[in-house]
Protein backbone atom coordinates (compact mmCIF):
# COMPACT_ATOMS: atom_id res chain seq x y z
CA UNK A 1 0.00 0.00 0.00
CA UNK A 2 0.95 3.20 -1.05
CA UNK A 3 2.04 5.87 2.43
CA UNK A 4 -0.24 8.09 2.97
CA UNK A 5 0.13 11.06 4.78
CA UNK A 6 -0.81 10.58 8.15
CA UNK A 7 -1.11 14.66 8.73
CA UNK A 8 -4.49 15.76 8.31
CA UNK A 9 -5.00 18.99 6.73
CA UNK A 10 -7.52 21.79 7.90
CA UNK A 11 -7.76 25.02 7.71
CA UNK A 12 -4.91 25.17 5.03
CA UNK A 13 -2.33 23.80 7.22
CA UNK A 14 -1.21 21.13 9.21
CA UNK A 15 -3.20 20.74 12.11
CA UNK A 16 -2.67 17.11 14.59
CA UNK A 17 -2.78 18.74 18.11
CA UNK A 18 -4.59 22.34 19.00
CA UNK A 19 -1.49 24.10 20.10
CA UNK A 20 -0.71 23.95 16.18
CA UNK A 21 -3.15 26.46 15.97
CA UNK A 22 -1.17 28.43 17.83
CA UNK A 23 1.75 27.80 16.47
CA UNK A 24 0.70 29.21 12.93
CA UNK A 25 -0.67 32.47 14.38
CA UNK A 26 2.40 33.27 16.07
CA UNK A 27 3.75 37.10 15.08
CA UNK A 28 -0.14 37.36 14.33
CA UNK A 29 -2.56 39.22 16.30
CA UNK A 30 -4.61 37.23 18.59
CA UNK A 31 -7.55 37.52 20.62
CA UNK A 32 -7.62 35.93 24.30
CA UNK A 33 -10.34 35.55 26.46
CA UNK A 34 -9.07 35.64 30.40
CA UNK A 35 -10.90 34.82 33.20
CA UNK A 36 -11.95 37.31 35.62
CA UNK A 37 -13.33 39.11 32.37
CA UNK A 38 -10.83 40.20 30.76
CA UNK A 39 -9.83 40.42 26.90
CA UNK A 40 -6.73 41.04 25.27
CA UNK A 41 -5.77 41.54 21.31
CA UNK A 42 -2.05 41.58 20.69
CA UNK A 43 0.60 40.23 18.21
CA UNK A 44 1.59 36.86 19.21
CA UNK A 45 5.31 36.69 20.22
CA UNK A 46 5.44 33.22 22.09
CA UNK A 47 3.68 30.81 24.25
CA UNK A 48 4.55 27.51 25.55
CA UNK A 49 2.47 24.37 26.60
CA UNK A 50 0.68 26.14 29.93
CA UNK A 51 -0.70 28.83 27.04
CA UNK A 52 1.98 30.87 29.05
CA UNK A 53 2.21 33.92 26.43
CA UNK A 54 4.33 36.94 25.40
CA UNK A 55 2.26 39.64 23.55
CA UNK A 56 2.78 42.73 22.01
CA UNK A 57 1.31 45.88 21.57
CA UNK A 58 -1.55 44.75 23.04
CA UNK A 59 -5.17 46.19 24.17
CA UNK A 60 -6.55 44.72 27.29
CA UNK A 61 -10.14 44.87 27.58
CA UNK A 62 -11.75 44.66 31.28
CA UNK A 63 -15.67 44.44 31.22
CA UNK A 64 -16.81 45.29 34.73
CA UNK A 65 -20.88 44.45 36.13
CA UNK A 66 -22.18 47.08 38.14
CA UNK A 67 -26.18 46.48 39.26
CA UNK A 68 -27.79 50.18 39.42
CA UNK A 69 -29.40 50.11 42.90
CA UNK A 70 -32.74 51.66 42.02
CA UNK A 71 -33.44 49.75 39.07
CA UNK A 72 -31.24 46.63 39.40
CA UNK A 73 -30.63 47.04 35.99
CA UNK A 74 -26.87 45.54 35.33
CA UNK A 75 -24.61 47.76 33.48
CA UNK A 76 -21.62 46.79 31.72
CA UNK A 77 -18.25 49.04 31.69
CA UNK A 78 -15.31 48.01 29.71
CA UNK A 79 -12.75 50.03 30.38
CA UNK A 80 -9.32 49.55 28.05
CA UNK A 81 -5.33 50.29 28.57
CA UNK A 82 -2.96 49.45 25.70
CA UNK A 83 0.28 47.95 26.86
CA UNK A 84 3.70 47.48 24.65
CA UNK A 85 4.44 43.71 25.52
CA UNK A 86 2.67 41.74 28.09
CA UNK A 87 3.95 38.40 29.62
CA UNK A 88 0.55 36.57 30.44
CA UNK A 89 0.48 33.26 32.67
CA UNK A 90 -1.28 30.32 31.08
CA UNK A 91 -3.61 29.36 33.59
CA UNK A 92 -5.99 32.26 33.24
CA UNK A 93 -6.39 31.85 29.90
CA UNK A 94 -9.19 30.36 28.47
CA UNK A 95 -9.69 31.04 25.15
CA UNK A 96 -7.37 32.41 21.92
CA UNK A 97 -8.65 33.21 18.83
CA UNK A 98 -6.67 33.87 15.72
CA UNK A 99 -6.71 36.20 13.22
CA UNK A 100 -9.34 35.27 10.36
CA UNK A 101 -7.47 32.74 7.83
CA UNK A 102 -8.04 33.37 3.70
CA UNK A 103 -9.24 30.24 3.26
CA UNK B 1 -25.43 2.38 18.00
CA UNK B 2 -22.09 1.98 19.14
CA UNK B 3 -19.84 -0.48 20.64
CA UNK B 4 -18.61 -0.26 24.14
CA UNK B 5 -15.81 1.89 23.99
CA UNK B 6 -14.22 4.50 26.56
CA UNK B 7 -13.72 8.09 26.62
CA UNK B 8 -10.86 8.88 24.16
CA UNK B 9 -12.10 6.24 21.62
CA UNK B 10 -15.44 8.57 21.61
CA UNK B 11 -13.63 11.92 21.52
CA UNK B 12 -11.22 10.85 18.71
CA UNK B 13 -14.54 9.45 16.56
CA UNK B 14 -16.38 13.21 17.22
CA UNK B 15 -13.05 14.86 15.43
CA UNK B 16 -14.07 16.76 12.62
CA UNK B 17 -18.28 16.51 14.10
CA UNK B 18 -20.25 19.66 15.21
CA UNK B 19 -20.25 19.48 19.39
CA UNK B 20 -20.75 21.77 21.87
CA UNK B 21 -18.21 22.43 24.25
CA UNK B 22 -19.45 23.61 27.76
CA UNK B 23 -17.03 25.61 30.15
CA UNK B 24 -16.88 25.35 33.90
CA UNK B 25 -18.18 29.15 33.42
CA UNK B 26 -21.46 28.16 31.85
CA UNK B 27 -20.23 29.22 28.65
CA UNK B 28 -21.04 27.13 25.64
CA UNK B 29 -18.87 27.55 22.65
CA UNK B 30 -20.19 25.52 19.19
CA UNK B 31 -18.47 24.65 16.33
CA UNK B 32 -16.66 22.05 14.36
CA UNK B 33 -13.81 19.69 16.46
CA UNK B 34 -10.88 20.21 14.82
CA UNK B 35 -8.71 18.60 17.10
CA UNK B 36 -7.78 17.85 21.07
CA UNK B 37 -5.24 16.91 23.18
CA UNK B 38 -4.64 14.94 26.12
CA UNK B 39 -4.96 17.82 28.26
CA UNK B 40 -8.13 18.17 27.27
CA UNK B 41 -7.22 21.64 25.10
CA UNK B 42 -9.54 21.90 22.19
CA UNK B 43 -9.10 23.36 18.52
CA UNK B 44 -12.52 24.66 17.29
CA UNK B 45 -13.09 25.88 13.94
CA UNK B 46 -16.38 27.90 12.92
CA UNK B 47 -16.89 28.43 16.53
CA UNK B 48 -20.03 30.59 18.20
CA UNK B 49 -19.80 31.69 21.73
CA UNK B 50 -23.20 31.47 23.65
CA UNK B 51 -23.56 32.62 27.24
CA UNK B 52 -27.05 32.56 28.68
CA UNK B 53 -28.67 30.34 25.51
CA UNK B 54 -27.59 33.69 24.03
CA UNK B 55 -24.64 34.08 20.86
CA UNK B 56 -21.87 36.53 22.06
CA UNK B 57 -19.56 36.20 19.65
CA UNK B 58 -18.39 34.45 16.50
CA UNK B 59 -14.56 33.01 15.88
CA UNK B 60 -13.54 31.44 12.88
CA UNK B 61 -11.15 29.17 14.47
CA UNK B 62 -10.94 29.27 18.51
CA UNK B 63 -8.21 27.19 20.86
CA UNK B 64 -9.67 26.69 24.17
CA UNK B 65 -7.43 25.56 27.20
CA UNK B 66 -8.53 22.36 28.62
CA UNK B 67 -8.11 23.01 32.01
CA UNK B 68 -12.07 25.29 31.46
CA UNK B 69 -14.17 22.22 30.03
CA UNK B 70 -16.93 21.02 32.01
CA UNK B 71 -18.39 18.72 28.74
CA UNK B 72 -17.78 18.30 25.26
CA UNK B 73 -20.88 16.70 23.27
CA UNK B 74 -22.22 16.04 20.34
CA UNK B 75 -24.14 18.30 18.48
CA UNK B 76 -26.95 17.84 15.98
CA UNK B 77 -26.47 21.27 13.91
Amino acid sequence: MAEQPKKEVVLNATIEEPLDLLRLSLEERVHVKMRTDRELRGKLRAFDQHLNMVLSEVEEIVTTRETDEDTFEEIYRQTKRTVPMLFVRGDSVILVSPPVRAS
Amino acid sequence: MSRRQNPSEFLKKIIGKPVVVKLNSGVDYRGILACLDGFMNIALEQTEEYSNGQLQNKYGDAFIRGNNVLYISTSTK
